[in-house]
């Protein structure tokens, strides 16, 4: 049973988590939306232009009922605040290119951002871990030597660049799945590799080291001269020991996935967030802007407080609430 | 490579039988030669080579690499070696400039918010955990495109998304150290604290920055490539490796050695850069260990 004081303690610390996070949530806002206020060029042209594109110039008056409309002429906080209580609310704006509600445009986009994301995440988890579990089987060997320069290679590699070979091979030369584009699971193949190779990279190495530190635990020694067998050992007591790090770098990988994002569905002309993104930000459609920038941040935001969260769950000895007061294995709470 | 992957196996015996610290000392002499000797070479070759970077020939487009043009010629007939060594030039110089900037001003955050008393500490913290919540890229994207694309806008793009890293480092080493015997014992033998913080914090500061700042150069390297590649950075007919895979991109069936020799360079820089950076953290590592 928890004492009054601990209680204490962990609403304390739950109140001043939160606060932490509200704290980012703001500066985060505040980041995004100084950007776009401060981006150079006249938003109400922008605006008139998104309107009516055929027209060739605007008379002032116009483009002075734009500001009015859009608040343009207020000071940067009130047009801040306004945005922010909007926000919110869920209200998001509408785009000005289509001039349909930014939300709608987003969740038209998600799904294929998110269909590419999970292939590639699966298959580069499941290639990593294939690869790490199979090297720290004996450190040293040419397999475990294989697989770190792939891990290496794999870093260093530039993904546009791994795009563009794939398409090479698989599209001009060989003919077997098509290179740009969206619509069949055909033309997810390629793209979804190309991200997969990097988690791939950058999990077989972390996971590869994570195992080697566990298996050079003490214990371990212990369980194999009481004669617990080796498969025993790694599947109950290595993979138990490496998964609180591992997941934490998975957790990380999957908000840089949200950049890989960008740049694999530009190099494969695929839609998605990452295209809408890059779109709207060369044809200055603000609210897609802000939406999607933020949306992004939040995500990042997010998944760090999970992983944070699941960390204590999986191990107790670490404890978020309270970090002083971390509780050792075979002391009593 | 298989010296820098033989690396990590030996490093246990390595440890045993030498200094590290005098084998770090050697080997980040031996680093900076090495980046001046390429910086060198990349400079000698492009001034020996008899071609402009940004210099057309129409009647030799399109070239494949040929004894004239060793890795071939471009859609305007352009020289892809020659670009190739100017290219690096940016892409590795502006790399190197961003970096630098990038942990001049994380740094001076990480220091002051170490030093300067708990308000300071959660107001600079929580500005850089703020930064800090955009990805990278998504944000140097979105700054670039706003501010308009070209070498100068990705440049400030890229440093102001790249200084939160060292922030945070410096920040957390210099109150871990604050509280270690040779500060306190400084601190109570009435040194001023400026003295402190150059002569006692810096410098052990120092190793665990310079390999987060190699790390950060490649990043950075991969960052300004990709930038340019997606029309976002440095901008034809400027050479950068990015920029000239983009270029080729659209001669990829005709003329692919306009995609593979840019591509090639990227990687092979990040790749070396990276192994360096590894065998500077293993030896930092067990310089660390023997400290204590």
């Amino acid at each position: 049973m928890l004492s009054r004081s601990q209680v204490f303690t962990f609403i304390l610390a739950f109140s001043r988590r939160l606060s932490g996070l509200l704290c980012v949530l703001f500066g985060v806002s505040l980041i995004t939306f100084t950007m776009t206020y401060f981006a150079p060029g006249d938003k109400a042209s922008a605006i008139a232009h998104a309107r009516y594109p055929d027209a060739q110039g605007f008379p002032p008056e116009i483009l002075e009922g734009i500001r009015e409309e859009f608040s343009l002429n207020e000071p940067f906080f009130v047009q801040f605040f306004q945005w922010l209580s909007r926000f919110t609310q869920g209200d998001f704006g509408k785009s000005f290119a289509s001039n349909t509600p930014v939300w709608d445009i987003f969740v038209a986009n998600a799904a294929e951002t998110f269909s590419l994301t999970a292939t590639a995440l699966v298959i580069g988890l499941v290639f990593a871990f294939g690869l790490s579990s199979i090297a720290v089987w004996r450190p040293g060997s040419l397999f475990d030597r294989i697989s770190v320069a792939l891990a290496s290679i794999g870093a260093a590699m530039p993904n546009y660049w791994l795009g563009l070979l794939l398409i090479l091979l698989f599209a001009a030369h060989l003919n077997w799945l098509p290179a740009y584009g969206t619509g069949s699971p055909s033309h997810l193949v390629l793209p979804a590799l190309t991200l997969a190779f990097w988690i791939t990279a950058s999990q077989t190495r972390l996971l590869r080291a994570f195992f080697l530190e566990a298996k050079a635990a003490p214990y371990i020694e212990t369980l194999r001269l009481r004669g617990v067998s080796e498969a025993e050992i790694f599947r109950r007591h290595i993979l138990r020991h490496a998964a609180v790090p591992a997941l934490t770098m998975i957790g990380l990988d999957i908000a840089s996935l949200l950049e890989g994002t960008v740049v694999v569905e530009l190099t494969f002309a695929r839609g998605g967030i990452g295209s809408l993104l890059a779109g709207s930000v060369l044809s200055r459609d603000y609210p897609m802007i802000l939406f999607l920038v933020l949306f992004s941040a939040v995500v990042y935001v997010f998944i760090n407080s999970m992983i944070e969260i699941l960390q204590e769950i999986m191990d107790p000895r670490i404890s978020i609430w309270s970090p002083q007061e971390a509780v050792l294995p075979g002391e009593d709470r | 490579m298989t010296v820098q992957a033989d690396a990590g196996f030996l490093e246990e015996a390595d440890a045993q039988k030498s200094n590290p610290e005098i084998d770090l000392k050697r080997f980040l002499v031996r680093l900076g030669f090495s980046v001046v000797i390429l910086l060198v070479v990349l400079a000698v070759g492009f001034l020996l080579s008899p071609y402009a970077p940004n210099e057309p020939n129409f009647l030799d487009r399109l070239s494949p690499p040929t004894t004239n043009h060793w890795l071939g010629t471009d859609q305007l007939g352009r020289d892809v070696a020659t670009r190739l060594l100017y290219g690096g030039v940016w892409s590795i110089g502006l790399a190197f400039l961003i970096t630098s900037v990038g942990a001049i001003v994380g740094t001076a955050v990480g220091l002051a918010a170490g030093h300067f008393g708990r308000a300071a500490d959660v107001t600079l913290m929580r500005v850089t955990d703020s930064f800090f919540a955009f990805p990278e890229l998504i944000a140097a994207v979105t700054i670039a495109g706003l501010l308009g694309p070209s070498t100068t806008n990705m440049v400030l793009a890229l440093i102001l998304v790249g200084w939160m890293k060292f922030a945070r480092l410096v920040r957390s080493l210099s109150v871990d150290l604050a509280h270690r015997d040779f500060v306190v014992q400084a601190r109570l033998n009435g040194l001023p604290s400026r003295r402190i913080l150059w002569r006692h914090i810096l410098p052990n500061i120092g190793p665990s920055l310079v390999v987060l700042w190699t790390n950060a150069w490649s990043r950075s390297i991969l960052s300004i490539s990709g930038l340019s590649f997606l029309g976002f950075g440095v901008q034809p007919p400027n050479a950068e490796w990015g920029a000239m895979l983009l270029d080729g991109k659209a001669y990829m069936q005709t003329a692919p050695h306009l995609m593979i020799f840019p591509g090639l360079a990227i990687l092979l820089t990040v790749l070396s850069i990276n192994l360096t950076g590894d065998r500077l953290r293993d030896l930092i590592g067990s310089n660390e260990l023997s400290a204590d």
